[in-house]
């Protein structure tokens, strides 16, 4: 394959910073290329969003057990609905559109929806999780998503569910330096101006703890709000990993009449920021889980 | 100086010009642009651009690159403002160049150039903060109305010039230069490989001290070409589908935003419409601005609900109809700058590198030669003339038109006037 990207632009500008029996890394390169945007759309079996970072990943790696857990744009693409069996979301306009199809002659011949798939991104993924090398082999081999599904390493993803399992935010909350900060986007969706699709991770490593936030941010404008947000919370002195999943959903106008108090030209400003969303959206999932690795 | 010259000045340094200024800028730009056909013919030689949004900075790379206007005849297919932080100072500075060399730059509408999406994506906002009313916003919008649909390139060359005959040119940031020629399966096959900085007009090599073409050297090498003929590697690609039009020396590219539309056949049909308006919803300006080639056979909706997808039948279809040998667009990222697909039929080109300030893409410019202009002429054999019978077996090959994408990245941090953006290290829960 011809490339056409001249080598020297093409730099890593991931961190990485071994600590405490873990060695937590970031990757962070330029979106995919075309020809790796097309391998990626035959393995997926769907059309990649239009910004999509597939070089960047973070990883959390304990060194003594080979455990990984890491989060990168393809294997949360893996888990978007590919067939549109959940029913799929369309934007607000597209009822007037369903009628002028069906009014105009010329376009009879216009296909419904070629490629049926979730086009807004919206994902389930909670991390990929490696248990040990062998396993890293066979998601190298077989893929991730197969891997756990088939039940190929016997012991799955590895988390057993606790509702007990609560991140510590108290001692997040203390101001203890931070060791390494970093955040990477995974992928990035404009909805053909319709919105936003996003999905990002962030991770910060203390002395003691460290935490990973990895959001989906979905706004449908007119439609509907989404944020899906995974954390996993490591204690280093137990060894214990705790993991989060929180999804939160609603009705983008019941969103934007929470904002009536506020000038009408800005709550489009309101409305773009997760940070003010998280709050205001009932929460419609969550998930705790815990493993320990010390 | 003239007041039109002194606000050129002030935006070419990213400076916002008076109120009233700009008031007075786009009541002429009205002028000029009502004047103007939905599809405005150009003649070429011509630098086609893709999306800017308010990438100020990176605009001037652009010029750094293309040339400057008037020296470089400029086509910009939409999408001036949004996302960026300077769709202002960007838009205006097109804006009055418009105005100032009406015969160099051409300006035709993106789906952001409407009231609806600029109030969602940015420049609403940026208008509000650099003036602290909606007017100036307004005024664009009052312009937006009266941008052109379309263009209608007309006098491209089959060739970029050189001995070689090569189609097509790609000039990378770091200079080196790749030429290509199509192959008898409508592939394409690099035909030399050097550094370069040539203008459209360079002048040819002396084919004595051409030491690398060999034809049997340059069909021997079926690189496949993937940016430029996505999915259809050279070698496999089926010639059968590949159908040169009857009149390759005098055919068109047709410029616009999105790309084609289910009710729209044929290039006088465009100019049909009544372009006067904001963006509709729905109809054939609509789909001119919004609509993406993909994968497919004939014609889609998007998984959406709205917007249409069309397949290489029907732009082969329609390039063949009205005489076209290329559609240019824009409207879609792509890492590479630029992308042609459909056994080059049709090409995206993309002009905002570092795309919202952390893609890490690169951006490039199309630059169409005149017929003519960039083929032999020291030698006085050929005067843009099509390669026929390659292989002795009569096949005839299509040429054309003959163009060169320049490459570029975006604009170095310290240009910008403003810090670098760092992920500050934060206390996030």
């Amino acid at each position: 394959m011809t490339t056409f990207i001249a080598p020297s632009t093409v730099r890593n500008a991931g961190k990485t910073l071994t600590h405490k029996s873990w060695c937590i890394s970031t990757s962070k390169l330029p979106i995919s290329n075309s020809g790796e945007i097309d391998a990626m759309t035959s393995a997926l079996s769907l059309t990649p969003p239009e910004m999509i970072f597939g070089h960047n990943s973070i990883s959390l790696h304990h060194l003594p057990s080979g455990f990984r857990i890491l989060f990168n744009s393809f294997d949360a693409l893996d888990l978007v609905d590919k067939t549109g069996e959940t029913g799929l979301l369309k934007v607000s306009y597209s009822e007037q559109w369903q009628r002028m199809r069906d009014k105009v002659a010329e376009l009879k011949d216009v296909k419904d929806s070629v490629k049926a798939f979730d086009w807004t991104y919206s994902t389930t993924y909670r991390g990929t999780v490696i248990l040990s090398p062998a396993a890293a082999e066979l998601v190298e081999k077989h893929g991730y998503r197969h891997v756990v599904a088939e039940g190929l390493d016997a012991s799955g993803d590895g988390f057993t569910v606790d509702e007990k399992a609560e991140i510590p935010f108290d001692k997040l909350r203390r101001p203890d330096p931070i060791l390494l900060f970093d955040e990477v986007m995974l992928y990035e969706d404009e909805l053909a101006d319709n919105g936003i699709a996003m999905l990002s991770v962030k991770v910060r490593v203390m002395e003691e703890r460290l935490l990973v936030l990895m959001r989906f941010f979905l706004r449908l404008d007119d439609v509907v709000v989404r944020i899906r947000d995974t954390r996993v919370y490591v204690e280093f002195a137990t060894g214990e990993v705790v993991r989060e999943y929180v999804a939160r959903e609603a009705k983008y106008a019941d969103v934007k009449k929470g904002f009536a108090m506020y000038p009408a030209d800005e709550i489009p400003a309101l409305m773009r920021d997760p940070q003010n969303l998280v709050e205001r959206l009932p929460v419609v999932e969550t998930i705790r889980e815990k493993i320990v690795k010390s | 100086m003239s007041d039109l010259d002194r606000y050129i000045q002030l935006l070419r340094s990213c400076k916002p010009i008076p109120e009233a200024s700009v008031r007075e800028l786009c009541y002429k730009a009205r002028e000029l642009l009502i004047e103007e056909s939905n599809v405005q013919l150009v003649d070429a030689p011509v630098t086609i651009c893709g999306d800017i949004h308010g990438q100020f900075h990176d605009l001037m790379e652009l010029f750094k690159v293309g040339g400057d206007v008037p020296d470089t005849n400029y086509l910009f297919m939409g999408d001036f403002v949004d996302r960026g932080f300077y769709s202002l100072e960007s838009f205006l500075l097109l804006l009055s160049l418009k105005v100032r060399y009406p015969d160099r730059i051409t300006l035709i509408r993106g789906n952001h150039e409407s009231r609806q999406i600029t109030t969602v994506y940015g420049f609403y906002d940026e208008c509000m903060r650099k003036y602290g009313s909606a007017n100036v916003w307004r005024y664009c919008c009052e312009v937006f109305d009266y941008l052109a649909l379309g263009a209608l390139v007309i006098g491209a060359g089959p060739s970029i010039g050189g001995d070689d005959h090569a189609e097509l040119e790609v000039i990378q940031t770091t200079g080196e230069a790749m030429r290509y020629r199509r192959a008898e399966n409508g592939g394409f096959v690099t035909v030399t490989d050097r550094s370069s900085n040539n203008t459209i007009t360079s002048k040819p090599r002396n084919p004595d001290d051409n030491d690398d073409g060999d034809d049997d050297e340059d069909t021997d090498d079926t690189t496949p070409l993937r940016v430029l003929n996505s999915g259809h590697p050279t070698g496999t690609s089926a010639a059968s589908t590949f159908s040169p039009p009857s009149h390759p020396q005098s055919s068109a590219i047709l410029c616009v935003h999105g790309g084609l539309s289910p009710v729209i056949g044929s290039v006088d049909a465009i100019r049909l419409l009544d372009r006067k308006q904001e963006v509709p919803h729905e109809g054939a300006m609509c789909d001119l601005l919004w609509s993406d080639p993909d994968e497919i056979d004939g014609w889609g909706l998007s998984p959406r609900g709205a917007g249409f997808l069309f397949g290489a039948d029907i732009v082969k279809t329609f390039n063949h109809a009205n005489n076209l040998s290329l559609i240019a667009r824009a409207h879609q990222l792509v890492m590479e700058g630029f992308k042609e697909m459909f056994d080059s039929s049709i090409v995206t080109v993309w002009s905002a590198p570092n795309y919202c300030y952390r893609c890490g893409n690169v951006a490039a410019i199309l630059e169409v030669s005149e017929e003519g202009g960039g083929v032999v002429r020291s030698s006085g054999e050929r005067g843009g003339g099509v390669v026929g019978g390659v292989g002795g077996g009569g096949w005839e090959v299509k040429m054309g038109p003959g163009r060169r994408y320049r490459v570029f990245e975006a604009a170095p941090q310290d240009s910008r006037g403003m810090p670098a953006k760092k992920p500050q290290a934060d206390y996030f829960l």
